[in-house]
């Protein structure tokens, strides 16, 4: 049964399913994001796909500062994907609060509430800093999964 | 020895039913339901090894009973006519009027004294089934009652108990449907016909309610003016053959010594006879209606054995008018009844309603079958008749239980029971199974009647076409009654202990195995009751592949290892992460609830309906198209006579 | 030797359906990717999501899940089974039955919005597919005097002659089965946002790859039933195969998402009218 555990490892590189959270975003990032799947970035490519369900998906994309009201969303949402999973944080607001980060509701970032694996700046970041990001995202699933070695700094760069 | 266990079949559920209207204790009744139970269940078996024989005309019984029968006759009309008077209703005085007029004619005026001495029981596999229907599955809800009424009287808070008068009833009840279907003379078949129309006219009212007996008294109309078709067909039968045995006519009409047209008239009111008491369109209002009785009565009267009565006569009188545009339009007709039923119990949410229109609808199938009228497809009808009568008594019985416990019968109110009643929860689901999917009976007896219906001598496409859109909605309406009574939050495949009587529980769960064991002997049912009835009474053979039937085994056999393997596996789901349902991140439980955070933080529990699609089969929207085509048909059937 | 040899060619085609269903569904992906001018995921990728759906961790709201998981797909299997070891055309159809149902009520025993009202539109198509392909099946019993798939490849004329409009009814209902636009009501293919997959938002992990699995054998079965209408030769099957489902693929890209009232007067009427067409012509020729 080795085998069927390989095989299994690779349809999770080949097949990550993402679910889009939109956090509080000002529709910046998740323009961005929508942009990826049409056919100019076309990420169906890499066997990507915008599932609206964090029951099927294997990756979540969060946008937007994190709030009192929706943090208990999107724990609720992290917790209801299983296991292989990657949480990646998108845009300025996503990583740290952004411009938003003083504000009297606001918690901050992503990872005051989930453990994030990746974060992709940008105000809005372009699709392919995204994209990027998904598959770092599967490096990190790799070292998890312990198919890779830990490196010692991961980030997406702006370019 | 014959004349034994036929009086066993017949006369004694009616000596007990007299014997319990007198016993007031309550173990008494009990113990006189059991004991007939017994009796009846015994008899019917050992009836088994007579097939097909006919009683002798002089035989002990025939005589025993001739001349109380004549006068039992004039009694039971005037009492029905009594009925009439007191609840002022001038249809059924007419109707019994009528009826008593005839029966005047009948015996005084046009009473012919036949050549040779005919035989008034016949026992062969046709009536045996019935008969077998009858005792085993009557006598095991007629126990049944027996727990339920007792809760049924508490509810009620009845000051006295009705008890005796009920069970009275129900054991007359199940010695005339005997009869009913042993007779060999149409006289007396027409008698016992006259019997069930009033036990049930007796059950509905029981309870007292203005609605029930506003329905009771509708019953009554209808299956009265199905009594005065009979009647009719029985005036002129007598008249034109000078016989009314069964034996006889189809003497008569193998011969071919009558002119068609001369038979098809009686025919004709015989099916009209037939369709009233299996409440076919435009009769259905009657059986809707009846919902109203104590649900042991719904099983027994109004599902497993009454109405199979006219569903009955048409299958016995099947070889009378094989052949000719009677039997192509009662063919049509109940295949119409079979699409236009299930249709009105898709918009249903009641579910003694949805039960009820899926009865017309099973009866309308079997009727089709009749029409069809080849060995293939009256064997098929059979199938069905046995096979109807085992689950939709069952879920009669648990829709009974169910009521009793959660207090409504709607089936919006079941989502989840299997965590209030579990195992009443699993006994419904798999009684609804067995009612649409294979490799259970009714479904392989819905596969031949399908298949025997390419051999229809007209209007095949038609009758093809509405089977295969009532069989669609059959479905439909099943489907999401078995699917939302399993609602449930916990990941443990437990199925707990219920809190139930036993004596309910017992007749459920023996009627669940009952539904399991007779599918897995379907092949045998079909070779050894089924086909010999059919073969027995058609020329056609039609689509007929007897042992392609046993080619159900080996898929038997999958199925249930992998239903085996997939329990096993859900069993493992313990083991897994509990999730609750995906309600857009802001899910929640309370008190084993799930449903939204709402405004403010409070608990919103999550709510949903099923579609019942009123636009489409809702019953104010369909009754009225529906009766009207219903008419049409039986004008065309009446029609069928000129050809 | 003969029920052998049928058990035998069942359990390969069996085996193949699999496989084949597999690469339809890859190949579905493509050719709409190419439409929507996308390269489009590999061939293999519905191979890898299954794969990847089958290493989830487990999770389930309630048990009944995993079991109408497993039910459906051995039903599935079960029906593609008998298909290849060319049983009774009527009983294929019903066993195939047994796995739509169970996929319903493993929806119905959740308590969640989205997965009822996928549950709800699933038997909505269910009633819409379920006669128009048991009339198909009784035109063909009609043409060939059987309901066995055998006496189909004794024919010597295509099916597809005597009955085209029934082919089409049968295209009609093979669109509704495959949830494909405009009948994708139940589990909105498409984008996956809309009632997040209705009937399979609650299916998760493994028991979502066995029903992925489940649809290539239904794809796959149905895609048998098509090719009964040209048994004669192998490249007119080919062809008619191939033509259905390009067909299928254009419907499903040119056109939107519509409701369940407009399927069953849309579809069901016109589809059961051709069929019927169809029915009659075989009855005045018999």
């Amino acid at each position: 049964m080795i085998n069927l555990k390989e095989w299994i490892n690779k349809g999770r590189l080949k097949s990550p399913w993402v679910v889009h959270f939109d956090c509080g975003s000002c529709n910046g990032c998740d323009i961005e994001i929508l942009a990826c799947l049409t056919p100019v970035h076309d990420v169906e490519r890499f066997g990507i796909i915008n599932v609206g369900n964090p029951k099927h998906a294997d990756v979540l994309l969060v946008s937007g500062t994190v709030n009192h009201r929706n943090k208990i969303a999107l724990k609720n949402i992290y917790d209801q994907m299983a296991e292989p999973k990657a949480v990646i944080a998108i845009g300025a607001c996503g990583l740290s609060g952004g411009v938003f980060h003083d504000c009297y509701n606001v918690v901050g970032g992503v990872n005051k509430v989930i453990p994030v694996d990746v974060y992709v700046p940008g105000c809005p970041p372009r699709p392919e800093a995204i994209i990027d990001g998904v598959v770092v995202a599967l490096e990190q699933i790799k070292i998890k999964l312990g198919l890779a070695e830990a490196p010692a700094v991961h980030a997406v760069h702006m370019e | 020895m014959l004349d034994f266990l036929l009086g066993l079949c017949i006369l004694f559920p009616i000596a007990a039913g007299g014997t319990i209207f007198f016993a007031k204790d309550k173990s008494l009744q009990k113990n006189i339901v059991v004991l007939t139970g017994g009796v009846l269940a015994a008899a019917s078996l050992l009836l088994i090894t007579y097939v097909p024989t006919q009683t002798t005309p002089d035989s002990g019984l025939a005589s025993f009973l001739h001349v109380p029968i004549i006068v039992c006759d004039f009694l039971l009309l005037a009492v029905i006519f009594v009925i009439g008077l007191r609840r002022m209703s001038t249809a059924v005085m007419a109707l019994a009027g009528l009826q008593l007029a005839g029966m005047v004619m009948l015996k005084f005026f046009w009473h012919g004294e036949a050549a040779t001495p005919l035989p008034v029981f016949t026992v062969d596999s046709l009536a045996i089934v019935m008969v077998l229907v009858i005792s085993i599955l009557g006598s095991a809800i007629a126990y049944y009652a027996d727990s339920y009424m007792r809760e049924h009287e508490a509810h009620l808070g009845l000051s006295q108990s009705r008890r005796n008068r009920f069970f009275a009833i129900i054991l007359v009840f199940l010695g005339a449907m005997n009869a009913l279907s042993l007779a060999d003379d149409l006289s007396w078949m027409f008698f016992f016909w006259e019997i069930t129309t009033l036990c049930s006219y007796l059950l509905i009212e029981h309870d007292g309610t203005t609605e029930a007996k506003t329905n009771a008294l509708n019953a009554l109309v209808i299956n009265m003016l199905g009594g005065a078709a009979f009647m009719f067909a029985l005036l002129f039968l007598q008249r034109t053959t000078g016989t009314l045995s069964l034996t006889a006519l189809m003497h008569i009409k193998m011969a071919g010594e009558l002119k068609t047209a001369m038979l098809m008239i009686p025919m004709v009111a015989l099916c009209i006879a037939g369709f009233t008491k299996s409440a076919q369109i435009p009769f259905q209002s009657w059986l809707c209606g009846a919902m109203v009785a104590p649900t042991p009565v719904s099983a027994l009267l109004h599902s497993s054995t009454m109405v199979k009565a006219g569903v009955y006569l048409i299958l016995r009188l099947a070889p009378l008018y094989e052949g000719t545009t009677i039997s192509s339009m009662v063919a049509v007709c109940g295949s119409f009844t079979f699409f236009a039923a299930a249709a009105l119990a898709a918009g249903q949410s009641n579910g003694k309603r949805i039960l009820a229109y899926s009865t017309i609808s099973n009866l309308g199938l079997i009727i089709a079958c009749a029409g069809i009228n080849t060995t293939a497809s009256i064997a098929a009808g059979i199938m069905l008749l046995v096979f109807h009568a085992i689950s939709k008594g069952l879920l009669f019985l648990c829709v009974g239980s169910i009521e009793q416990k959660i207090g409504s019968r709607d089936i919006e109110d079941m989502r989840g029971l299997f965590a209030v009643m579990p195992r009443t929860a699993l006994i419904t689901c798999f009684a609804i199974l067995t009612m649409m999917l294979p490799p259970f009976g009714m479904l392989l007896a819905k596969w031949m009647a399908l298949e025997s219906a390419i051999d229809a001598r007209a209007a095949m496409p038609a009758i093809v076409a509405m089977l295969a859109l009532g069989s669609g909605l059959t479905v439909l309406f099943w489907a999401r009654w078995a699917g939302i009574m399993l609602g449930s939050a916990t990941t443990k495949l437990v199925v707990a202990k219920e809190k139930q009587d036993p004596d309910m529980a017992l007749v459920l769960r023996g009627l669940a195995y009952t539904a399991g064991i007779v599918s897995l002997l379907a092949p045998i049912v079909y070779m050894g009751l089924a086909l010999p009835a059919a073969g027995s009474s058609t020329t056609a053979a039609g689509h007929v592949n007897p042992t392609a039937i046993y080619a159900i085994y080996p898929i038997y056999f999958l199925v249930a290892v992998g239903f085996r393997y997939a329990w096993k596996e859900a069993q493992k789901a313990e083991d897994m992460a509990p999730s609750l349902p995906y309600m857009s991140g802001i899910q929640a439980e309370q008190n084993g609830e799930v449903g939204f955070i709402g405004p403010m933080k409070t608990f919103v529990p999550a709510q949903s309906g099923n579609y019942y699609l009123e636009s489409f089969f809702g019953e104010s929207r369909l009754t009225k198209p529906v009766n009207l085509v219903g008419l049409v048909l039986l004008v065309m059937l009446l029609g069928g006579v000129l050809q | 030797m003969m029920i052998l040899g049928k058990l035998l060619l069942g359990v390969i085609g069996l085996a193949l359906a699999t496989f084949i269903g597999g690469f339809i569904s890859g190949l579905d992906r493509k050719i709409t990717a190419r439409m929507q001018s996308r390269f489009g995921p590999p061939l293999a990728q519905p191979f890898y999501d299954v794969l990847k759906l089958w290493g989830k961790a487990p999770m389930a709201v309630n048990a009944w899940l995993v079991l109408c998981a497993y039910l459906t797909l051995m039903a599935s299997a079960l029906s593609v089974f008998l298909f290849f070891a060319q049983s009774d055309l009527l009983l294929i159809f019903f066993v195939m039955t047994i796995g739509a149902v169970f996929q319903v009520m493993g929806a119905l025993s959740v308590n969640s919005p989205f997965s009822h009202v996928g549950a709800q539109r699933e038997l909505l198509q269910m009633f819409t597919y379920e006669p128009l392909i048991i009339l198909v099946i009784i035109g063909i019993a009609m043409h060939t005097g059987s309901f066995s798939i055998a006496s189909i490849y004794a024919l010597d004329t295509p099916l597809l002659y005597s009955m085209p409009f029934l082919y089409v009814a049968l295209g009609i209902a093979f669109t509704i089965k495959l949830r494909k636009s405009p009948f994708d009501i139940s589990a909105s293919h498409h984008g996956h946002q809309e009632i997040v997959r209705g009937v399979l938002t609650e299916y998760t992990g493994r028991q979502l790859a066995m029903l992925e699995v489940a649809h290539w054998l239904d794809v796959v079965l149905l895609l048998g039933l098509c090719s009964l209408f040209w048994s004669t030769s192998a490249i007119g099957l080919f062809l008619l195969l191939a033509v259905t489902y390009f067909a299928e693929l254009f419907v499903d890209n040119v056109s939107a998402r519509l409701t369940w009232g407009w399927m069953i007067k849309r579809a069901l009427g016109p589809g059961v009218a051709l069929a019927m067409v169809n029915l009659l012509w075989l009855y005045a020729i018999k």
